[in-house]
């Protein structure tokens, strides 16, 4: 009998939660509908009031790039920067370091294995949102690309939480890591707005950050930009994240290895 | 030999530059512990106890000094005693609440390293050692907080740890719950030969668990010997309880030292290896006027008490 690979198996276990938490996965796609069905329409007043057009959306591509980024927001975990800080800062993640697997790794699997059914979820009730409200997407070829860039997104972001929260290593106070993280995401990830709608300057200090991977590329794709260079980007952040985030926590662990808890 | 710690010791610092601190939080520390021992290992609140033990199973690195478990290092080596110890650290819990404990042992296996035949062969198993296999199919969130404790250590054995650490594992447990959990540790030790290494502030788990008390403060072993020499120990004196029907000072009798008095009762404790306690009963009553008097043997928490009182061996 094969040994079983961990990761699949804690990401697998882990989707099993969402399954229990039934309850709590369909308020949250009541609140992504209520949530999609808000800013889609606004946006589309506001191209319609465009002349049909807003830095190349159309009204059809800007409710699919919508219903994307707020996929890519919505299955993530909101707690999950305060609840890693809270555990590192209290020195609870210290039993995590009696596994023979590593914590960030484990966390990792666990976090995404939460993340993607909820993803699927969106996305299908998403696609059935936009589809009905605003017509088919723009381009089927670029959807097909924005499904597996959904999940490099997701990916992207819990990554980079981590190592976010990896300061909890040292300075206790995670709650302004995560305000901060979260403005990064909503304003240089193409979350509240395109990036194309940005100032120039402003586009160009996203294009040279992560957080365009964690919710732009995926929309962009969805909204009818067969782009496939954007996957190529995010797996290129993903590996640039991980690094990142696993250099952080091995620092880290070193300082609670010396230092205590 | 499970455990062997040589001269282990721990400094913490803190506060900022002029203003350092330094805290000794183990000195000079040094016990070995045989496979299969059951041994206690006690102190008081910043004795030192979880800083020793998170240096045993690799989490902190020691100022100084050698240890091993296992004959593994811990600080150098922790990925690989991991697999061979097992801990359950009465707060943090192994387990997925919204999960039941199979579904959670299914992704403990696998970080473990047991394939799927191996992981149901040791759940069956534990789940009859434990008496516990009604409980691996239900949520963890809608068991008690017994039968959670049986799933966790259910969970911390699932890899057939050599050594298992324990830190408080039966807080907040009922008594009928700490009882059978007792009993589940030493099943464990004497039917498998696990090493238990325990930690608690609750004595009964001490009288029920351990045979060896190894007794920490201020960083270094102030005692270690059976737990039988204990009970020994309390065999040579006896607590008497007087109730006084007036108020009355005590003469000083010989082999008697007085723990409380007031104008209403006095605790005494008689060394029967000085006197006898008939002799004292006798002049008890005869000097004083009593109104009641019960003779018991002292409990084990004196005379812990009191060991936490002595200097470092």
């Amino acid at each position: 009998m094969t040994r079983r690979r961990w990761p699949q198996v804690t990401a697998g276990t882990a989707a099993l939660r969402v399954v229990a938490e039934r309850g709590s996965l369909a308020v949250t796609l009541g609140f992504y509908v209520i949530v999609v069905a808000v800013l889609a329409g606004l946006w589309r007043v506001a191209v319609g009031a465009n002349g049909g057009d807003i830095a190349g959306y159309s009204v059809v591509a800007i409710t699919w790039y919508v219903v994307c980024t707020e996929a890519t927001t919505v299955s993530l975990n909101t707690r999950l920067i305060a609840d890693l800080g809270r555990d590192i800062g209290s020195g609870a993640i210290a039993v995590e370091l009696l596994r023979p697997a590593p914590v960030l790794g484990v966390r990792l699997a666990a976090e995404l294995g939460r993340v993607l059914p909820r993803l699927a979820a969106c996305g299908v009730v998403g696609a059935l949102l936009a589809g009905l409200t605003a017509g088919a997407p723009p381009r089927p070829a670029a959807l097909a690309l924005a499904v597996p860039s959904l999940v490099l997104a997701v990916a992207c972001n819990i990554v980079a939480q981590h190592a976010f929260a990896g300061v909890a290593f040292w300075i206790r106070d995670t709650g302004s890591a995560w305000f901060l993280y979260q403005k990064l995401v909503f304003i240089l990830g193409g979350m509240l707005i395109p990036l194309e709608a940005l100032p120039g300057w402003l586009e160009r200090v996203a294009s040279v950050l992560p957080f365009r991977a964690m919710s732009y590329a995926p929309a962009r794709l969805a909204a009818g930009n067969l782009e496939p260079v954007l996957l190529v980007e995010q797996v290129a952040w993903l590996a640039v994240l991980l690094w990142g985030a696993g250099a952080v926590f091995r620092a880290g662990e070193r300082r609670l290895q010396v230092l205590g808890g | 030999m499970a455990i062997d710690v040589r001269r282990l010791t721990k400094v913490f610092e803190s506060g900022r530059r002029g203003a350092r601190r330094t805290v000794e939080a183990v000195c000079d520390l040094s016990f070995a512990v045989e496979r299969g021992e059951r041994v206690a290992y006690i102190g008081p609140n910043g004795a030192g106890k979880s800083t020793s033990i998170k240096i045993l199973t690799g989490i902190l690195h020691p100022t100084q000094g050698e240890a091993t478990v296992l004959g593994v290092v811990p600080w150098t080596d922790r990925r690989r005693l991991a697999a061979r110890i097992g801990t359950l650290f009465g707060q943090r819990s192994l387990l997925w609440f919204e999960l039941t404990p199979r579904q959670s042992y299914r992704m403990l296996a696998a970080i473990y390293g047991l394939d799927r035949q191996r992981e149901q062969a040791r759940v069956a198993d534990l789940a009859d050692l434990l008496d516990a296999g009604d409980l691996f199919d239900q949520p963890v969130r809608s068991l008690s907080l017994g039968q959670r404790m049986r799933c966790e250590l259910a969970a911390c054995m699932l890899h057939e740890p050599e050594v298992l650490f324990l830190d408080e594992p039966t807080i907040g447990l009922d008594l009928l719950a700490k009882q059978r959990f007792r009993e589940l540790l030493v099943r464990l030790n004497v039917e498998r030969g696990t090493t238990i290494f325990l930690t608690s502030h609750d004595v009964a788990d001490i009288e029920h668990v351990a045979l060896r008390a190894i007794v920490i403060n201020h960083g270094s072993v102030i005692y270690d010997d059976e737990v039988a020499a204990m009970r020994r120990a309390l065999l040579s004196t006896k607590l008497v309880e007087v109730g006084l029907s007036a108020p009355t000072a005590l003469p000083p009798i010989v082999g008697v030292s007085v723990l409380e008095h007031s104008d209403a009762a006095v605790k005494l404790v008689v060394d029967t290896t000085a006197t006898s306690i008939r002799h004292v009963l006798d002049d008890l009553l005869e000097r004083l006027p009593v109104a009641d008097i019960s003779v018991v043997d002292p409990p084990l928490e004196q005379v812990i008490a009191a060991i936490y009182a002595r200097p470092k061996l």
